[in-house]
């Protein structure tokens, strides 16, 4: 029976990921080498953040909100933002279209991010007699992380991809990419400084990736349309 | 030239993940929501009848009272607080031998050691009425299922809660409704080799003028170890914690006396700390026979110490031969002297031994089998019963209380000094309060915490236990010729190990609830999966993946 409530947070977690990739063509054009290749980046990408936070950053004597600590944490998040653009630029995809590629390299990078951060805990935890939310909450927060390292690759691939964009847009473009790569600070001060509960915060998590999701569809069917 | 280097390849990360995977099994973290100790019902085989719990693992679902009265039990494990017990209820499933799952009786926590300062007030003496019904409840019946003891807590408190309310909506948790499982998993308790019972002497030897024949002894014997409904508990601070405490006071004032030769009295004194108390006290009548017959016949009479520390102003001296035999008069006369000096009164209470009956109710009538005049001191005013009185649930430290044992002491002290120096009838006070002789509390303090904090049950109480140890170390620094008898507990006792366990308390979630979130999760993908479909693809596409069968079942005919 605790196998089954494994299965179901399985699911939850690791479900949309392989649903995104049958539903929409990518499964067509065969994309999965572009999908492995940014977990790769991914994984690469994990192992310098971990460097830089065990060189740089104190460990914490309160479990208070620290500004200086999270600033350091947020310019760390920027190193994400590099990999993603190495992924979208430096890695030598097959002749796919540029709608395509973010997708897969977004499904790539957010598989990874599911796989290395819930897996284990998943695995460990769900397993036992004893029931409790937390392994459906991780769910639903992997799925919402989904959707956002998607419209985090679409912005990216306009940012640096696309030579011709409306000139208006592009502060908003710019604005939008930062939000969505400080949205892991965002989260944690409102678990540790505010005090948010898990539900509230997932709940905020699936919430705004919903918003940016629109805002980067506009954003991004806005620059389709030829000047 | 490839091939044979990527099947390696591949063998060696196939190998690689089986080897996780089979880690990745074995892992198994203690995940609970709480985890409580708890003391199992003794298990024992009686002349081959089973008795006690018969079973030591737990994995049921938790159930209360106030229950549906044809609720089935038999998977479930019932929770009851003693405060609440219903008897006639449990005495129903279990002289009707109803199936129950298991059973946990949560205990105050003023019986406790540990958290006796700190529980909740309840009025002991109907707690003990309670206990001592239930105890020989349980004790002499035979149970097919788990039966724990826990104190309460603020964990059980909000369980129980927990459970009620659930209860109120009439449906018993179930593996279909979720609610909390309690699970003790412990191996099944194996037998028992035979339990070895340690009896302890120390002799202070008399004053001999000359070579006079053997000088008369006294003895003075108290049965140290337990027997009670829940092994780990047992640690009977009166029944007979308070006993050994007064015997070994008793040890350090006349070795004080005796150390000094011109204080030495002219009778040998015997200290006598015997096993096997609860079974008919075998570990006694081993001890006597392992005697040598002069030895035997040179001890005028003995005092047997038993449940001395609950007692206010009757003291009940227990004797086999009738009261107006001469010896045992001049015993009685003796010790009322003192009684009446320090302002309490001692009763004699006569039970005539029968010798084809192998019940031996007072340690006394031991010697009296040997033909050795001897009497029981005791708070008890009535014989108790086989197995009761000797270490029960809660006989804890505040049932012993050691201003009794202190006047106990003080009386057997006098009477003996008093007969001993040749000062009967004397208004003397040899062990006055004050003086260097003087009955310390303190001492008798300290040893009925320590009994208190030490279950002594015989087969759970091992040769090397260092309770044993501070016994005869105790002996040894107020007597001499120490000597430590080893002996086998008679055959009629089998009994089986596993006294204590942890629970496990977990919340879950039943299947039920399982089936819906699949079926929930199982509508969002493909509520997912058709959304997918349809922005990126086209609405025709989505009813195309339905028909492909059918346009190539037209293909093939």
């Amino acid at each position: 029976m605790t196998l089954f409530h494994f299965v179901n947070c399985a699911l939850l977690t690791f479900g949309p990921h392989v649903v995104y990739y049958s539903a929409t063509p990518l499964s067509e054009y065969d994309t999965m080498g572009t999908s492995i290749k940014a977990a790769v980046v991914y994984l690469v990408t994990a192992l310098i953040k971990l460097v830089c936070l065990a060189t740089f950053l104190k460990v914490p004597e309160n479990e208070g909100f620290d500004p200086y600590q999270e600033v350091m944490k947020v310019l760390i998040g920027l190193v994400d933002v590099a990999g993603l653009y190495f992924a979208l630029t430096q890695l030598t995809h097959r002749n796919i279209s540029q709608n395509h590629k973010f997708q897969a390299v977004g499904l790539g990078w957010a598989f990874a991010d599911s796989v290395l951060h819930r897996l284990a805990p998943l695995w460990i935890g769900a397993r036992g007699l004893e029931f409790t939310w937390e392994y459906i909450f991780q769910g639903l927060e992997a799925n919402a992380n989904l959707v956002m390292t998607l419209s985090l690759a679409a912005l990216g691939s306009l940012m640096w991809l696309r030579k011709n964009k409306p000139k208006t847009l592009v502060p908003i473009i710019y604005a939008c990419a930062f939000l969505l790569a400080t949205m892991p600070s965002i989260t944690s001060y409102l678990r540790k400084a505010l005090e948010w509960q898990t539900r509230e915060v997932v709940g905020f998590e699936i919430f705004s990736s919903l918003v940016m999701a629109f805002f980067s569809w506009q954003l991004f069917s806005a620059c389709q349309r030829p000047l | 030239m490839a091939a044979p280097a990527t099947t390696e390849a591949f063998s060696l990360s196939y190998s690689m993940f089986s080897l996780l995977l089979i880690l990745f099994a074995c892992v198994e973290l203690g995940d609970a929501a709480s985890a409580v100790h708890v003391y199992r019902l003794i298990q024992y085989d009686l002349g081959g009848v089973p008795l006690g719990s018969r079973i030591s693992h737990l994995n049921h679902h938790a159930a209360s009272l106030p229950l549906d009265p044809n609720a089935d039990l038999s998977r479930s494990a019932l929770l009851l607080p003693l405060l609440d017990l219903d008897l006639s209820f449990l005495t129903d499933y279990i002289t009707n031998k109803k199936p129950l799952g298991g059973l946990v009786i949560l205990l105050p926590q003023k019986l406790g050691n540990k958290f006796a300062d700190f529980g909740k007030h309840v009025d002991l003496t109907r707690v003990k009425s309670v206990l001592n019904q239930l105890e020989d409840l349980l004790v002499h019946a035979e149970l097919p299922y788990p039966v724990y003891f826990a104190y309460e807590s603020s964990t059980f408190d909000s369980l129980l809660g927990d459970i009620r309310g659930k209860n109120f909506s009439s449906q018993p948790a179930t593996s279909t409704n979720g609610g909390y499982k309690l699970v003790i998993s412990t191996p099944e308790a194996k037998k028992l080799s035979p339990p070895t019972i340690s009896n302890f002497q120390g002799w202070l030897p008399g004053q001999k003028d000359g070579d006079a024949e053997q000088l008369p002894t006294i003895a003075i014997v108290a049965s140290y170890d337990t027997f009670g409904a829940a092994p780990a508990l047992s640690v009977g601070s009166d029944s007979n914690g308070s006993g050994v405490a007064a015997l070994l006071e008793i040890a350090r004032l006349f070795s004080r006396l005796y150390s000094n030769p011109k204080t030495r009295g002219k009778y040998n004194l015997l200290f006598g700390l015997t096993s096997g108390g609860p079974y008919n006290y075998n570990g006694t009548q081993k001890w006597l026979r392992s005697f040598d017959q002069r030895v035997r016949e040179s001890i005028d009479y003995a005092i047997c110490l038993n449940s001395v520390g609950s007692w206010e102003n009757d003291l009940w001296m227990h004797v086999s031969k009738p009261p107006e035999n001469v010896y045992i008069k001049e015993i009685y006369d003796g010790f009322s002297e003192v009684a009446q000096d320090m302002g309490f009164s001692i009763n004699v209470k006569h039970k005539k031994i029968n010798i084809s009956n192998s019940r031996v109710a007072w340690e006394h009538e031991q010697f009296s089998r040997f033909r050795v005049t001897a009497l029981t001191l005791s708070g008890l005013s009535v014989a108790p019963e086989f197995l009761q009185s000797t270490g029960n649930l809660h006989d804890t430290r505040k049932s012993a209380d050691e201003k009794a044992v202190a006047r106990t002491v003080k009386l057997v002290a006098e009477s003996l000094a008093r007969q001993i120096y040749g000062h009967k009838g004397k208004k003397l006070d040899i062990f006055a309060d004050g003086s260097s002789l003087a009955v310390n509390v303190h001492h008798i303090q300290s040893w009925l915490d320590l009994l208190s904090r030490t279950p002594r049950v015989a087969p759970f109480l091992s040769k090397n236990n260092p309770f044993i140890a501070a016994l005869k170390k105790e002996l040894s620094d107020h007597t001499v010729e120490v000597h430590v008898q080893n002996e086998v507990l008679d055959g009629t006792f089998t009994f089986y190990d596993s006294t204590e366990a942890t629970l496990n308390i977990y919340q879950v979630a039943g299947v039920t609830f399982d089936f819906l979130f699949l079926m929930v999760l199982g509508s969002y993908l493909i509520v997912l999966f058709s959304f997918l479909v349809i922005t990126t693809r086209g609405l025709d596409d989505l009813i195309n993946i339905f028909r492909r069968p059918a346009v190539r079942k037209s293909k093939s005919t």
